[in-house]
């Protein structure tokens, strides 16, 4: 079944059975909301890096801009949550020019300079004692507020917030894929002189391509820190927002839009509610060795796997069928 | 169209090209031979954006080029094909078509695309991957595609005809022809073969060491004791 076919299901089953079978067990819903967290930075992370081609261990920085902007316009400026939380977005996307430099790098330069970028951002919010509280950080930041009579402050409220970015997240990753500009941005990886000559101008669709993803990491991060309502800088900027959605990116296919939600989904879930109760302390290490099986056996990550094994199911069937018919 | 004044390339201590200067005019074909390491292609990356000459300067339609990035200058009615075809990856053969017309001329025209799908023989394969389902041959004519697909008014054209075994030659070579009347572009074309050049070329400039040697009808050309001197080797003598 095609992507799209499923579309339907897809959505019956994230706004319709989830809410209806679990609402009520918080401590599912809150790994669901953690899931999904990660999902959102996957999938910021899968475009910068498949469409854009550059591999960032830098997002960290991206999500804490997002949560601190959010949190300082709603505790400090008095923004209502939902617009503050755009506001997130768009200063990590202008925390992201500073990056800009760092393009003309390729491969691991690239992915070193993005990861100073990160250190540089957490100590420059634990240094502004008095607009981010220094290393001890924001209390209080206001949750979602009660809209309609509805709570989005509530564990439901907060997963159908987190499912509704992650959707229109996937839903502007694809309208770029199926594009144009998304056709130049994949060939670009390959060789960037190739679209140059044809009149791609690949410096600016980088550009915009790392904007997009920092926009997409902040509005997670601001998401995150209006659930959580507390921040400190070495919450909001750990490696751990760069590292487990890159974790969750390559274990689902990171070349794929579905892949890097399913496999922060999968990652997530699986690392909490079977390794965690088998190994309570540094579980991760199953994580790990999952990681580098998949590294080493399926490279291009679970949803491609099962593709090529369910197209090769579909082939022997189809390879059968006719021979049953004729015997018969 | 094209005015190439007094153009260098230094790489290091090596000089690629030393004071190149050439006109190409409004929908002439013009060939440019010389033995290997001669500069033709530099002189195409020059011309192209993809080498930041030493010194000189190209004015095309009246502008000077030389500081406009590649893609400004492909923008601007400069089409290139590469040596060794460089397709789209992961796009079909229209979709590198489509995207090279989006990006060179600002718009996609579907009824141009297959024009140039059916003028250069590959509307069979116009959905099937670039990459890996074309031959040499097929690749050759999506790298004129891609070309010609951002309107180009002047097509340089690298080697198009190299690797090719006799029949696909002779082939391209029939397409190559029609291509100044169809299209009414000016053409730069680097090519070994000098019975392909004195066919299609009117005229000729031959490259040596970097430098101009000879300039005229293939006739004048291929008889200059210089240019024959730098084929046989004996230029430095």
């Amino acid at each position: 079944m095609k992507l799209r076919h499923s579309i339907p299901i897809i959505l019956v089953v994230l706004y319709g059975v989830v809410p209806l079978l679990l609402q009520h067990n918080n401590y599912i819903m809150s790994i669901l909301v953690a899931s999904l967290t990660i999902a959102g930075i996957a999938l910021a992370w899968s475009l910068l890096g498949n469409l854009g081609g550059m591999v960032s261990f830098g997002h960290a920085a991206f999500f804490g801009v997002g949560s601190y902007t959010s949190a300082i316009l709603t505790m400090k400026m008095g923004v209502p949550v939902f617009p503050a939380i755009l506001f997130g977005g768009i200063g990590a996307a202008i925390a992201s020019i500073a990056v800009l430099p760092a393009l003309r790098l390729a491969g691991p330069y690239f992915a070193l300079a993005i990861l100073a970028y990160a250190n540089i951002f957490r100590i420059l919010a634990t240094e502004f004692t008095s607009l981010t509280g220094g290393a001890g950080g924001l209390l209080g930041i206001p949750l979602f507020p009660e809209l309609f009579g509805f709570n989005f402050g509530s564990k439901l409220g907060s997963y159908l917030i987190i499912t509704s970015i992650v959707l229109i997240f996937a839903v502007i990753y694809r309208m770029i894929r199926t594009s144009y500009h998304g056709f130049a941005l994949l060939a670009m990886i390959e060789g960037e002189d190739s679209t140059r000559v044809v009149g791609v101008n690949s410096t600016f669709l980088k550009a915009m391509m790392l904007f997009l993803s920092a926009f997409m990491t902040g509005i997670i991060g601001a998401f995150n820190a209006h659930y959580i309502n507390f921040l400190e800088p070495d919450y909001a900027f750990s490696g751990v927002w760069t590292m487990i959605p890159i974790v969750a990116a390559i274990f689902g296919g990171y070349r794929t839009l579905t892949g890097p939600i399913i496999g922060a989904i999968v990652v997530y879930t699986v690392d909490q509610l079977i390794f965690k109760a088998l190994i309570p302390s540094g579980h991760q290490i199953i994580l790990g060795a999952l990681l580098t099986l998949m590294i080493l056996f399926a490279p291009d990550g679970l949803i491609p796997l099962f593709s090529k094994k369910l197209s090769w199911a579909r082939r022997v069937k189809e390879n059968r069928s006719p021979q049953t018919g004729h015997i018969c | 169209m094209l005015t190439l004044n007094n153009i260098t390339v230094q790489f290091g201590g090596l000089i690629a090209l030393k004071g190149v200067t050439f006109t190409i005019r409004d929908e002439e074909v013009l060939g440019l031979v010389g033995p290997n390491g001669a500069g033709k292609t530099t002189l195409f990356n020059v011309i192209s954006g993809l080498t930041r000459p030493t010194g000189g300067e190209a004015i095309f339609n009246k502008i000077n080029i030389l500081n406009s990035p590649m893609h400004k200058r492909a923008r601007v009615g400069i089409g290139r094909t590469f040596q060794i075809p460089q397709p789209l990856q992961e796009l079909t053969v229209r979709q590198n078509l489509q995207v090279a017309q989006r990006f060179g001329t600002g718009k996609v025209n579907q009824d141009k695309i297959e024009e140039i799908l059916n003028f250069l023989h590959l509307e069979d394969k116009a959905d099937r991957d670039a990459v890996s389902s074309l031959s040499l041959s097929e690749l050759k004519a999506l790298e004129v595609g891609k070309a010609l697909a951002t309107e180009p008014q002047l097509l340089l054209l690298d080697e198009v005809l190299a690797g090719l075994e006799t029949a696909s030659k002779r082939a391209f070579m029939k397409t190559l022809s029609e291509l100044n009347s169809k299209y009414r572009i000016s053409i730069l074309i680097i090519e070994h073969d000098i019975e392909t050049i004195s066919n299609m070329c009117p005229r000729v400039c031959v490259l040596n060491y970097g430098q101009i040697i000879a300039d005229g009808t293939p006739k004048e050309v291929f008889s200059d004791p210089e240019v024959i001197k730098s084929y046989t080797g004996g230029a430095h003598d």
